[in-house]
């Protein structure tokens, strides 16, 4: 409860902040980084709600990201949206079994932003992180699926490096994330999906969720390359989730290669759509 | 002081999450290590060890000097399934490409109370289908006929009103459930909430939680409710006999709590543990009792249900081709609808 109400605090103060500085930010347009990258790549899952066993295979990935620097502490901060979406088909070892998950998670962090030198960012802050997923094995009867939802406090750091190889820059980046603190759902070591949604005993289902208890990081490597009209970003990506709750074991661990396409934008909405001298729509 | 701060965090980011990632092969054939992995989970998740009194550290130790890394699979698959037979539980099987090891004796060593031949000259051969049931009004007694084989044939809602529906002159109904080995309880709750007049406390469920042989949580009760479609208020009868398990005795179990209801034939089959999935380390998949189911005294029916009225069928019927539980059962439904 209390870091529930932690959290909701930290949220008001931000969104204080940055209405604060509106009319500072009027001033000077700041863009939006966007990236959309799909991604492929080795996925290790175990879950022993379903099984004692690693499943190995593969998976696909849509990762979407969105920064911009926010008037919080004098354009100190920016803010980063990261919406995944990842699918894997895992087999266990015998192949004699098989697994399917699927995981969707939003995370809002907000950076800090240090410039030790010339182009170097360091960047450094809390963030929030919502997942919602499931691991489905298509063997078991009345332990068919494990259900993941979970909502975390997180901490991230990412570097940014702007590297020139023969005046061609390419924009190196290296991010980590990291739930500490929050909430997730878990059933009891031999609690069945039927006890908890068709009789309702939701006793104990959603625990606190700590680093005791959940493990996970998000490591994230790309390198952004300008080309002609577009700038493509290649990258990697390593997550690694692992939760020891209620005597069950879980971890989804995955490795992927991403690529996708970057842009740098300025967002017009609302009221800013009023001032038509700054701009020049197709639309309005 | 804030850059430190947030200098502090990047560290211990970096620091926890260093060497959090890992990839484990643990297939092996290896006969001692998949008896050693299939007695574990066994020891770690099987929910009737105190209740039928089975030592499994004593099964250990019977069973380990029998393995050796010489056996082939066929050798190593009648082992494990001897040692799983241990446990009396029809629920728990181990399952592989070539076999599948059970225990059937809560059926194999008693009378089989049910001939289909001698069914069909009370169901025939015009009888009609709703979902997975088979129904039709005996005549000259208009008394209605259900035989739900399994269930793991779905019914809906709409088949039970339209069967219901087509008994509405029927004095009595005979729902017969032998030879049901189970199947989904979200059917057994279905159909038994046709025959409720009101809510009654139909159970409990306990989970294990944790690995202790006696980690189990408190029992959670759960309610029969009436349906808000068609019910029959009216003398039922639910036939059974050793086969009916699982599912199908959770379907007993709350028949017999309802007041227009009558339990005949032979004591159910049991099977109250509801069943998970675990797999050996060469693929094999294992199955066993998780969470028992009690009925509503707080009692485990693992071992079955007793009738309210034991009947056997007769040799000197069978040889007329007279079902004796399903004249029996009629006998008593005439008699109820005589009743004034």
């Amino acid at each position: 409860m209390k870091n529930a109400a932690l959290s909701v605090g930290i949220w008001l103060c931000l969104c204080c902040a940055s209405l604060q500085a509106q009319t500072e930010e009027e001033k000077e347009l700041r863009s939006t980084n966007e990236a959309t990258l799909v991604g492929i790549g080795k996925y290790n899952i175990k879950d022993t709600y379903l099984s004692p066993i690693n499943y190995n295979g593969w998976g696909l990935r849509i990762l979407n990201e969105r920064m911009k620097t926010v008037a919080l502490g004098n354009y100190r901060f920016s803010r980063q949206q990261m919406l995944n979406i990842d699918v894997s088909f895992t087999d266990n070892p015998a192949e004699t079994a098989s697994a399917f998950s699927g995981f969707v998670d939003y995370t809002l962090n907000y950076h800090y932003r240090f410039a030790p030198q010339k182009d170097l960012k360091i960047l450094v802050g809390p963030g929030v992180q919502a997942d919602l997923g499931f691991i489905y094995n298509t063997r078991n009867s009345n332990n068919p699926a494990a259900a993941k939802v979970s909502l975390n406090l997180t901490l991230s750091a990412m570097a940014i490096y702007t590297a020139r190889i023969r005046e061609y820059p390419v924009t190196l980046r290296y991010q980590l994330d990291m739930p500490v603190a929050g909430g997730l759902f878990s059933p009891h070591y031999g609690q069945s999906y039927y006890e908890i949604f068709d009789l309702g005993n939701y006793k104990g289902v959603v625990v606190f969720a700590s680093l005791h208890n959940q493990l996970a990081c998000r490591h994230y490597v790309t390198a952004d390359f300008p080309l002609g009209c577009f700038t493509l970003r290649a990258g990697f990506l390593n997550s690694s989730y692992r939760t020891d709750i209620h005597h069950i074991k879980t971890h989804v661990i995955s490795n992927s290669f991403m690529i996708g396409f970057v842009k740098e934008f300025i967002s017009f909405g609302g009221k800013k759509l009023k001032q038509k001298e700054r701009y020049s729509s197709a639309y309005y | 002081m804030i850059r430190r701060l947030l200098l502090y965090c990047t560290v211990l980011l970096l620091f926890v999450s260093t060497g959090s990632c890992d990839k484990e092969d643990e297939y092996t054939t290896s006969p001692r290590e998949n008896f050693e992995a299939l007695w574990t989970i066994l020891d770690e998740h099987y929910c009737f060890f105190e209740y039928k009194e089975v030592d499994w550290n004593q099964v250990y130790a019977a069973y380990k000097p029998r393995v050796n890394e010489e056996m082939d699979q066929y050798e190593l698959f009648n082992l494990l399934g001897d040692m799983m037979a241990e446990l009396k539980d029809g629920h728990t099987n181990l399952i592989s490409s070539f076999d599948l090891a059970r225990y059937w004796k809560w059926y194999e060593d008693y009378p089989d109370n049910f001939n289909e031949q001698i069914q069909k000259n009370y169901l025939g051969t015009d009888y009609h289908i709703a979902g997975g049931m088979k129904y039709k009004m005996l005549l000259p007694d208009s008394i209605g006929y259900i035989y739900y084989p399994s269930f793991s044939s779905g019914v809906g809602e709409s088949n039970l009103d339209y069967v219901l529906y087509s008994f509405k002159d029927c004095s009595g109904l005979i729902i017969d459930v032998r030879e049901n080995e189970g199947g989904s309880m979200t059917y057994s709750d279905r159909i038994a909430s046709r025959f409720a007049d009101q809510t009654v406390t139909a159970g409990y469920i306990v989970h294990k939680t944790g690995p202790g042989h006696n980690d189990f949580s408190e029992p959670y009760p759960f309610d029969l409710e009436p349906s808000s479609r068609i019910r029959w208020l009216r003398p039922v009868v639910v036939l059974t006999n050793r086969r009916c398990y699982s599912a199908t005795n959770d379907f007993v179990n709350k028949m017999r709590l309802l007041p227009y209801v009558t339990v005949m034939g032979d004591r159910t089959g049991g099977g109250s543990g509801l069943p998970f999935y675990s797999e050996l380390p060469n693929g094999w998949s294992v199955r066993f009792s998780a969470s028992p189911i009690l009925n509503a005294d707080k009692e485990i029916t693992e071992f079955g249900i007793d009738p309210d009225i034991q009947v056997n069928m007769t040799e000197e019927d069978i040889r007329k081709g007279k079902d004796t539980i399903i004249e029996t059962a009629l006998k008593l439904l005439k008699q109820a609808a005589e009743r004034p």
